[in-house]
């Protein structure tokens, strides 16, 4: 069975660089990957095994295309500009204040959601335009966003990669808070600190003339009022979380959406954004499908069985010299499939080894999501350069100035691992 | 590129992406309608549905058959609960060995089989499980449905983002609002798996159950695992079942393992906190539901047998022991039912006024000896009313 | 509380119809023939959501 398993992830490698090679999308190589590996395990071609696979992250998507949809509202209605406007107007003095606070606002919507395509896509846009305006680069912006987007997907309450895992090793999700706070926010300042620190000051009168204007009945509560629908309504189910109906992020984003419409200046075409907003997240969706089927088809044939033995029957020192780079890379490959591959076996094994399993898979679930810019998925990143329309070079430019904020972060909880029982007391 | 050439792709991959959407929609449907036949023992004298005791679940894909066995003498009653998660075969056949053969001498069982029935219509995503099957039995092959841990999004969606478990406010994974051993006590107005929980505390309060089992397998990997997990209020009798069986029966020993009692929605700590009854639940090893495992098909499901966990015990990674032999399906559920009796037993020797007396169920080395399909009748050779679709 | 959380699973099945019907706009639209294969896998899942089958 190890050698069967072993062709199988073989000939999926060698399908995804030809296809690579024969110019197919990263999302049909992966597709096409994956039906090899199945022919190759001898299942022909098992069409419900692969539509199975499709549903993988099914709601997942839901909530990226309505988180999406919402942001993509709010910016037609004229209130990103209004936004970046007013963070140029009150703060272009005060670089640590104006960097700061562009960090919070870049960790709240994936801490709510658990998802850094998220944070991406509200906040994207809008932080990146403020961060050129303070002379940071087209490079360092893109880094910017998108480290701190990992670090929102990881930050508290919602961390799905800790859920994940905690729930496959029947963990209930209790005493996450503290230790995921204080490595995300510290990995977020510290992204936004080591890039964005050096700059010029901000021309204020340049940027204004140069930055669209606003509907003239924007105001600050026109803006403000639907993130506070979206904050309320999550708080609303956790405050009462017995007398609120079950939403679900994808209603609560579409509320919001409906709190956009109903206080705009400007009438807003719903369909039409709606339509756009689909069409935009298609390349993000289409990778989440593929990868589902691609998963499924390595759990089939043992393929997903030896990347695991692999990885838990390294010694433990090995383990945790090779986890920095093990984690991100399972994420690019397998997007939050990689929290179930590896998380699993791997607290079990620390906690067998006397680890603190609460610390240890808190410091994991952040290595996660920085995993996001790598390939071949590569979710959050292509996101980020997406949506910032990001001309340079994805890997010799964009990654490679992430690198070093990833690489101290990495680091940072590679030590919360090897020593989470010492640290067992920010278990809450 | 042609407009034409554009077109025929597209036409292509449409009716393709048809042809898929069709062939894969009928093994989904098939799977979600599947009715497997019970076949009832003589000991059944009746067979109710939950809604019965709380209905508002009628009609919903919970709304599960629940198997009265009453000897029509005074004693107890106890409550066995198999299928609380359909991706663990050796429960809900174990439960269905005790609908098809166990007669009762005093006193009362009742047993369910599929207690997430949602969930057994359902296969997960991403995992690769099998959708059936098959035991061998002394009639033909009788097909299973092969289900997941947490119930079809189809019967409960959306999940919240993070689930808050009733009333003790624990937070958990938001897809355990569809596990049912997450949501005990379980909430009247809540999703349906709640729902589900909380017909089962009305029915083992009104049925005045006075020991409660809930039966799991799990994997090698995870620490509870060949145990009895015990509220406090069962302890002596987990205690005893497991020295009983390790010294006397089984090939490899049952431990026993306190329910913590800050961890909760799980039926161990929920049913003997919420009711009356005293609250054990069963785990048997199930190499199929390690994720070091190698090949995901139906041979592993029912042998056991897998090298890749057996690497991973060579490493030292796992809580109970597997070699060549694996851990077969008749194996687990020897254990299963062996566990059940002589808890029964010692529960009646404990309570003198609350007897429960079980005769024609298999042991554990009478199962393994039979095989579980052995214990299973042909539902054509049965008169009708005695025969059940689930 | 069961009939809001019925109306709001009927919500996210409206949601799913409007998905599949921007994919076939998307098909008939693109001139990319791998966009179009694309938008076919990614149907698949929303369409069998649609009609309740997975």
């Amino acid at each position: 069975m190890f050698i069967h398993a072993g062709m199988i992830l073989v000939v999926m490698a060698v399908t995804f660089a030809v296809a690579k090679l024969l110019k197919l999308t990263i999302e049909l190589s992966m597709f096409v990957a994956a039906i090899a590996g199945a022919l190759a395990h001898g299942a022909g071609i098992p069409v419900r095994h692969i539509v199975d696979g499709a549903f993988t992250y099914y709601d997942v998507c839901l909530i990226f295309i309505t988180a999406t949809f919402f942001m993509n509202l709010l910016k037609e209605a004229g209130g990103v500009t209004y936004i970046i406007r007013g963070i140029i107007t009150t703060f272009h003095r005060q670089r640590f204040v104006c960097l700061l606070l562009l960090t919070l606002v870049l960790l709240i919507p994936g801490a709510l959601t658990g998802s850094g395509a998220v944070t991406v896509l509200i906040m994207g846009t809008m932080v990146g335009n403020v961060l050129t305006y303070m002379g940071i680069s087209e490079t360092r912006t893109a880094a910017i966003i998108f480290l701190c987007a990992a670090m929102s997907a990881a930050a508290p309450p919602i961390n799905l990669w800790a859920m994940m895992a905690a729930a496959g090793s029947n963990m209930p999700y209790v005493g996450f808070m503290q230790p995921l706070l204080i490595i995300t926010v510290s990995g977020a300042l510290l992204s936004m600190f080591i890039l964005g620190w050096k700059g010029k000051a901000v021309d204020l009168e340049k940027a204004l003339k140069e930055l669209p204007t606003p509907p003239e009945k924007m105001n600050f509560l026109r803006v403000i009022i639907p993130f506070l629908v979206f904050f309320a309504l999550v708080l609303a189910g956790r405050i009462w979380p017995f007398q609120m109906p079950i939403l679900g992020l994808p209603l609560m984003f579409l509320i919001s959406a409906f709190a956009v419409f109903l206080i705009s200046p400007k009438k807003l075409p719903l369909l039409e954004i709606a339509s756009t907003t689909i069409r935009q997240l298609i390349p993000l969706v289409g990778i989440m499908i593929v990868v589902g089927v691609l998963i499924q088809i390595m759990a089939l044939s043992g393929a997903r069985g030896l990347i695991s033995l692999g990885v838990v029957t390294l010694p433990l020192t090995v383990l945790f010299a090779a986890l920095w780079l093990i984690l991100p890379w399972s994420e690019g490959l397998v997007q939050y499939a990689a929290a179930p591959l590896l998380g699993v076996p791997l607290i079990l094994l620390f906690n067998m080894k006397g680890l603190n399993p609460v610390i240890a898979l808190s410091a994991m679930a952040v290595m996660w999501p920085l995993g996001d810019c790598l390939p071949p998925t590569a979710v959050v990143g292509r996101a980020t350069v997406i949506e910032l329309k990001y001309k340079g070079s994805y890997y010799g430019e964009f990654v490679k100035t992430c690198l070093i904020p990833m690489l101290i972060i990495l680091f940072v909880c590679t030590l919360f691992i090897i020593f989470s029982k010492q640290l067992s007391f920010l278990v809450g | 590129m042609s407009e034409k050439y554009i077109k025929t792709v597209k036409i292509i991959s449409f009716c393709i992406a048809l042809i898929l959407m069709i062939m894969a929609g009928r093994a989904f449907y098939e799977h979600r309608y599947f009715k497997g036949a019970i076949v009832l023992s003589p000991g059944v004298t009746e067979v109710k549905k939950l809604s019965d005791y709380f209905s508002p679940l009628e009609g919903t894909a919970n709304d599960c058959n629940i198997y009265i066995l009453d000897s029509g003498n005074p004693g107890g009653t106890v409550m066995v609960l198999g299928g609380t998660h359909p991706e663990e075969p050796g429960a809900n056949l174990a439960a269905q060995v005790l609908v098809e053969n166990a007669q009762l001498e005093k006193g009362r069982l009742i047993v369910v089989i599929w207690a997430n029935r949602s969930a057994s219509t359902v296969s997960r995503p991403g995992d690769a499980y099998p959708q059936f099957y098959h035991i061998s039995t002394d009639w033909g092959v009788k097909k299973f449905r092969m289900g997941d841990r947490w119930a079809n999004p189809l019967d409960s969606w959306p999940d919240p983002e993070v689930y808050v478990n009733y009333p003790s406010r624990q937070l958990l994974a938001y897809m355990d609002i569809r596990n049912l051993n997450r949501t005990w006590p379980g909430k009247a107005d809540g999703a349906l798996v709640e729902r589900t929980c909380y017909a089962f505390i009305e029915l083992i309060k009104e049925e005045k159950v006075g020991l409660f089992i809930d039966l799991h397998e799990a994997e090698l990997e995870y620490p509870v695992i060949s145990t009895i997990v015990a509220n406090q209020n069962a302890q002596e009798i987990a205690a005893m079942v497991s020295m009983i069986l390790t010294a006397f029966e089984f090939k490899r020993p049952i431990g026993m393992e306190f329910s913590p009692p800050s961890l909760h929605g799980l039926s161990h700590r929920e049913v003997g906190d919420y009711s009356d009854a005293l609250s054990l639940l069963f785990e048997a090893p199930e190499p199929f539901l390690d994720r070091v495992r190698g090949i995901t098909d139906e041979h592993l499901l029912l042998t056991g047998k897998d090298p890749f966990v057996m690497k991973a015990g060579e490493y030292g990674l796992l809580y109970e022991k597997i070699d060549e032999e694996g851990w077969p399906i008749d194996v687990r559920v020897g254990r299963h039912c062996s566990t059940i009796l002589q808890s029964v037993q010692t529960y009646s020797e404990m309570y003198p006024d609350k007897v429960v007396a079980i005769s024609k169920v298999p042991r554990y080395a009478e199962v393994i000896e039979n095989g579980v399909g052995h214990y299973f009748y042909d539902p054509d050779e049965a008169p009708t009313d005695r025969v059940v679709y689930e | 509380m069961t009939t809001i959380n019925l109306v709001i699973m009927i919500i996210y099945h409206i949601i799913s119809v409007f998905v599949v019907f921007v994919l076939i706009w998307s098909i008939i639209k693109t001139k990319d023939v791998q966009e179009a294969i694309l938008y076919c896998i990614i149907l698949i899942p929303f369409t069998l959501r649609v009609f309740h089958i997975k």
